[in-house]
């Protein structure tokens, strides 16, 4: 098997187009999914019944099934969906033409993500001392500000840890955005694997510019872990 | 033209049958990669626990390589590169394999980097007393290994086993990219036979049957570990009781 090189250099070149796709995908992601997955994680702890109960159902349905199949039922759903909405408000779009796709898989990985998340902030959320709270609560911090200012910082340096390993395992299942037609890292090096049948190299490539991010994600990762676990070394 | 059709909620019990009699497909890719990729594991495991540093080396970075993969650019360098790879090194021609052999060799790779991982941990949980205390009563190291460490690490492992085999199984589900045609393999060509329709009613049904199998194992890994864990839970109930020792103090006054 002769790998062909000069192929495989200018490939490389041409997957870096996707990489902006890929990250904001992330990025997007997890953004948009933190908020809701605090809630779900507050809800879960503190809420009432019937909400913890949603809470835990949705979670095992978005751990306990493959996100590929996640990923074909909403994108045959969500377009579908959108569409009955816009036509029932009489609103001359074409839906099917005016959404980028990459809007469906910012909805599908944000909905995977909360679940996730929302594990994460339960379990670093349990791992703050009740203590703290009561001390924020007694000095006269309100409960939102006792939140903001004493557990949440608190509560983010436990979680730190497991948040890149969600980061890093987004990163991956975002390859899968290609099956939506997003233009990520995955689908460019399909186009170019399949334009002169160099798949071997071509996915190759994918491999090696993958570890590249998953690489400086984790680096990154650890410079944060380093700055935000400072005040573990100060009371030291 | 998409036109809009109702949602039809009795497709997804109808289709269930068909659906379910591919499922010993995703669940053969499956069964054959965690059995495969465990003694892959095992391997990488003792190879990141010995002495060379070179074997040492080469066993992190090749899980730490696989950890950085997608699952799917893994399983295409598989279905296109091992191909080639067999032509090159041995003239040999395997196009014509299973389409589930070169998802259980992707998958078995896979779980074999993490499942490593788990062992690894497992087996340095357990204290080197143990060892010790074995080979001081004249056992031999293998045997000391083989029955004493190794059930323990097992029990230690069990968990992140249980859970490492469920993500592998949902992992699975890329093989239908390949056209291997297991449970979502089906799907799709169900839906191909409607001309594209019923695909909502149909991934339900895929993501319903998915959720039961994996709350399935899920609960079988959880009896397992019950089952398993009694030796444990009676070592520790061993120090508690003080009643025991009480009578044991009791007859000992008899002796003096």
């Amino acid at each position: 098997m002769v790998l062909d090189v000069s192929f495989m250099k200018e490939t490389f070149g041409t997957l870096w187009t996707g990489v902006p796709v890929t990250l904001s995908l992330t990025f997007l992601s997890l953004v948009l999914a933190a908020p809701a997955a605090f809630y779900a994680a507050v809800l879960r702890l503190h809420g009432a019944r019937w909400g913890a109960g949603a809470v835990r159902w949705y979670v095992s349905f978005v751990r306990g099934t493959p996100i590929i199949l996640q990923i074909l039922l909403l994108y045959s759903l969500l377009p579908s969906v959108l569409n009955a909405l816009v036509q029932a408000a009489g609103l001359p779009i074409n839906i099917f033409e005016a959404v980028d796709p990459f809007w469906y898989a910012v909805v599908v990985f944000t909905l995977n993500t909360i679940a996730l998340l929302s594990e994460v902030f339960r379990s670093a959320l349990l791992a703050i001392p009740s203590g703290q709270r009561e001390a924020g609560l007694s000095i006269g911090l309100t409960e939102v500000q006792t939140y903001v200012h004493i557990i949440i910082p608190q509560a983010l340096t436990v979680a730190l840890p497991a948040i890149c390993n969600i980061t890093v395992n987004l990163v991956k299942g975002t390859s899968l955005a290609f099956l939506m037609t997003v233009k990520d890292v995955m689908a460019v090096g399909k186009v170019a694997a399949a334009y002169g049948y160099n798949y071997v190299e071509a996915y190759l490539d994918v491999f090696v510019l993958y570890l590249i991010l998953c690489t400086v994600i984790q680096i990154g990762y650890s410079l944060l872990e380093h700055r935000f676990g400072r005040f573990r070394q100060q009371a030291a | 033209m998409m036109e809009t059709r109702a949602f039809d909620p009795a497709v997804i019990w109808q289709s269930l049958p068909a659906l379910l009699s591919y499922l010993d497909v995703t669940l053969l890719v499956a069964l054959a990669s965690i059995v495969l990729g465990s003694l892959l594991g095992l391997v990488l495991a003792w190879a990141k626990l010995s002495g060379i540093r070179l074997l040492r080396y080469a066993a992190q970075a090749y899980t730490y390589g696989m950890r950085c993969t997608p699952s799917i650019v893994l399983l295409f360098l598989v279905f296109y590169g091992l191909p080639e790879l067999a032509r090159a090194a041995f003239h040999a021609d395997i196009n014509g394999w299973h389409r589930a052999i070169y998802a259980i060799i992707t998958f078995l790779l896979l779980f074999g980097a993490y499942i490593s991982e788990v062992f690894r941990a497992a087996y340095a949980a357990v204290p080197r007393g143990q060892y010790e205390a074995a080979v001081s009563i004249g056992l031999t190291p293998w045997q000391a290994f083989r029955t004493v460490l190794l059930p323990q690490a097992a029990l230690i492992a069990l968990p992140n086993f249980g859970n490492s085999s469920i993500n592998l199984l949902k992992e699975g589900a890329l093989a239908y990219t390949i056209g291997l045609i297991d449970l979502i393999g089906k799907g799709n060509l169900i839906i191909a036979q409607n001309y594209g329709a019923y695909g909502i009613e149909i991934y339900l049904a895929c993501l319903l049957i998915y959720w039961g199998l994996v709350n399935l194992v899920e609960k079988g890994f959880a009896l397992l570990e019950a089952q398993l864990g009694k030796g444990r839970t009676a070592a520790v109930a061993v120090t508690k009781p003080v009643r025991k020792r009480r009578w044991l103090a009791w007859c000992s006054t008899f002796h003096s």
